[in-house]
């Protein structure tokens, strides 16, 4: 017989790996999908179920999808509540489902989304929330050992939560590579189960008046990236000529997200994608800790800027000092005329 | 006491300056101990925040920290940017909180301060977690806003709207009071604080203070109800990258040909 600890909590009554898929109108987040790849490691090492969540409304597409991706069973709560997404609502849905059926480990795409509300599902149940995670492991005693960047991206801290549960998490977009779909995986109505639904309109303390979704590139599969930073001021053509001649994805540092000239949702660092193409190249970008960070596992990476001391040129291997408007359409048009350059399918 | 249309309360933290932190050249570590204290930069986004809102709606605002009295300079910052008072909130027995007793902290001082709203940064630039707005919020049962980009006042309505950054768009979301709003690092402007407030909160400003006994939750902090724990930290080594400068777009071209033969 287990008993419970000095926290109060009996740690074995709580089992099976949960990962939250999150979706916005049907639109399933490319981060769920990378962990459901990633708890199912997990989840084998523990001999346990790997479980996926969803919240929204008509979800039925996203369940099948979340089955076929290797989820051994699906829980959903579907309601118009929830659509779209509000942190109250699915904060209190979340935390009744984690409270029912005890998961020993939460994983949630660690987007806006899912930082937004995962404190309200870890605060109530008292469970123990590390943020932002890169590496995650289970150790020979089922812990979970999860490793997270701190101070700038200078350190990485093991983070573990012995005596609560569940361990959750929210995990960087683009860390871990999503596995592919199988088709033929079986499935039946016990697959999936419909949760009750604990959240009323009348119990909720936000409105969305209205919600605007223009780009969601994904730019963490991108083999080439061309970023672009501060020193462009707006330009983009030259950048995005330089793109297009070695067919790369455009990205950007924060501070021209900031400036509006590029979405969110191709922001590379801390607070923004992870991504590790073969080649990344960096035009008016300064090189600030929270920008290398989500660049650094990139392949070859070249700088352009026309500042010599400019601290990006120490973590490029290759780097040119000029005017990004000039560099760029002096590259692209050597780079067009080359057929190495061309993508082999 | 007059009484005010709403009170603001603003979570200031101190941190390590980030652009100072150097490798201590014996040990190859970081030596963050001797690198100077600041205010956590996107906390100064929250001040303006605050501040803007005051400027249109009566309202005090009132900075809170948590930490070592030795923190207390993050409060006249504070106040020298235009606050009326300060809280610390200084305890040995908060030692070893996690966000889980951090947040509980602020959400009983907020409480206890009456707050209508209370801004915070968006994450700090030290241990990064986002999780302390989001945790008051929980704790208190009450509305959040976080990744806000702009913020408009409805005090006839009692209600926030704001513009909230969502993955490749923006969404305009309106939150009952009390409500808990983190700000989007570099979307407001921190305004200069005048040389008369400077003087006056170096000199003559004293923050109130407040113990665990005084939140009424001396059990309900430190490492004990924490729920994690840092289990070891490492030094990420930087990667080894060539760092060749080339003359000629040609150069350059050249070697990014390398990269796909
Ligand atoms: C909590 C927190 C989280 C953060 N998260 C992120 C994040 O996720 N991602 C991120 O990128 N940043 C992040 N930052 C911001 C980061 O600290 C830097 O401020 C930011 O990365 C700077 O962007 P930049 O290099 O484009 O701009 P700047 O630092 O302003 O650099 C612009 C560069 O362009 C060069 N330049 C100017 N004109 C030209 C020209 N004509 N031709 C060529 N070059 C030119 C300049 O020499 C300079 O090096 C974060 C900060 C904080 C506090
Ligand atoms: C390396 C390392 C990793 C850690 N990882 C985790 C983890 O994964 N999970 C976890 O639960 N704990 C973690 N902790 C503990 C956590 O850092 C502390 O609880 C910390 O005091 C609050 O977290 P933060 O700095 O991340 O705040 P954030 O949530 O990033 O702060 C956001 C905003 O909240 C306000 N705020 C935050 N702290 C205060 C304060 N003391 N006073 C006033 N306002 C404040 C500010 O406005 C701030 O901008 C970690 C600690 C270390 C050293």
């Amino acid at each position: 017989m287990s008993e419970p600890n000095d926290a109060g909590i009996d740690v074995d009554e709580y089992e099976d790996v949960w990962v939250f898929v999150e979706e916005h109108a049907g639109e399933v987040m490319p981060v769920s999908w990378e962990l459901l790849e990633e708890g199912k490691q997990l989840s084998e090492k523990l001999d346990q179920d790997l479980v996926a969540l969803v919240i929204g409304e008509d979800l039925d597409d996203v369940a099948e999808a979340a089955l076929e991706r290797g989820a051994n069973r699906v829980l959903v709560a579907d309601d118009p509540v929830f659509e779209p997404y509000r942190a109250d609502p699915y904060g209190a849905q979340f935390r009744a489902m984690v409270e029912n059926r005890k998961p020993t480990i939460v994983l949630i795409g660690g987007t806006h989304t899912g930082r937004d509300f995962a404190g309200r599902v870890a605060v109530p149940t008292h469970a123990g929330l590390t943020a932002d995670v890169t590496e995650i492991d289970v150790d020979d005693d089922g812990l979970l050992q999860a490793r997270r960047p701190a101070f700038g991206g200078d350190i990485l801290a093991t983070i573990l939560c012995e005596d609560h549960r569940p361990q959750m998490a929210t995990i960087r977009p683009g860390v871990f590579e999503a596995g592919d779909r199988d088709p033929t995986v079986a499935f039946d109505a016990d697959s999936i189960t419909d949760v009750d639904v604990v959240v009323d309109e009348s119990d909720t303390v936000s409105e969305v008046l209205e919600r605007e979704i223009g780009d969601t590139a994904d730019i963490t599969e991108a083999e080439r990236i061309v970023a672009v930073g501060a020193g462009v001021e707006g330009d983009l053509e030259p950048a995005l000529e330089l793109a297009e001649s070695i067919d790369a994805k455009l990205a950007a540092s924060r501070a021209a997200v900031d400036e509006g000239w590029v979405d969110g949702s191709r922001q590379v660092g801390q607070t923004g994608k992870t991504v590790r193409p073969e080649l990344y190249v960096a035009v008016g970008i300064s090189g600030a800790i929270q920008h290398l960070e989500g660049m650094n596992k990139s392949g070859t990476v070249i700088a352009i800027n026309n500042d010599p001391n400019a601290p990006i040129f120490e973590h490029a291997d290759y780097g040119i000092v000029g005017d990004f408007a000039a560099v760029c359409p002096d590259l692209a048009e050597t780079l067009a005329s080359d057929e190495r350059t061309e993508v082999t399918p | 006491m007059t009484t005010v249309t709403w009170t603001i309360v603003v979570g200031v933290k101190q941190v390590p300056d980030a652009d100072e932190v150097g490798i201590d050249p014996d040990t190859g570590r970081l030596d963050r101990a001797s690198a100077p204290a600041v205010m956590n930069p996107p906390d100064r986004g929250a001040l303006e925040a605050a501040l803007s809102i005051k400027d249109v709606v009566d309202a005090r605002v009132v900075a809170m920290t948590m930490g070592p009295p030795m923190a207390t300079p993050v409060l006249e910052e504070a106040i020298a940017m235009g606050c009326d008072d300060a809280v610390l909130i200084t305890d040995r027995a908060f030692a070893g909180s996690d966000t889980w007793p951090t947040s509980l902290t602020l959400a009983r001082a907020a409480e206890q301060l009456g707050a209508d709203i209370v801004l915070a940064g968006e994450e700090t630039t030290d241990s990064s977690t986002g999780q302390v707005p989001p945790g008051i919020a929980a704790h208190n049962g009450w509305a959040q806003l976080t990744y806000v980009e702009a913020v408009e006042p409805r005090p006839e309505e009692n209600r926030l709207v704001a513009t909230r950054d969502v993955e490749g768009g923006h969404e305009r979301v309106a939150a009952d009071l009390p409500v808990v709003v983190a700000v989007a690092y570099g979307e407001f402007d921190p305004r200069p604080a005048p040389l008369h407030r400077k003087l006056y909160a170096e000199n003559d400003f004293e923050p109130i203070e407040w113990t665990a006994e005084d939140l009424d939750i001396k059990d309900e902090v430190g490492l004990d109800v924490s729920p994690t724990s840092v289990g070891g930290m490492e030094t990420v080594q930087p990667v080894e990258r060539k760092g060749e400068v080339v003359e000629t777009a040609d150069d350059l071209a050249e070697q990014i040909t390398e990269v796909y033969s």
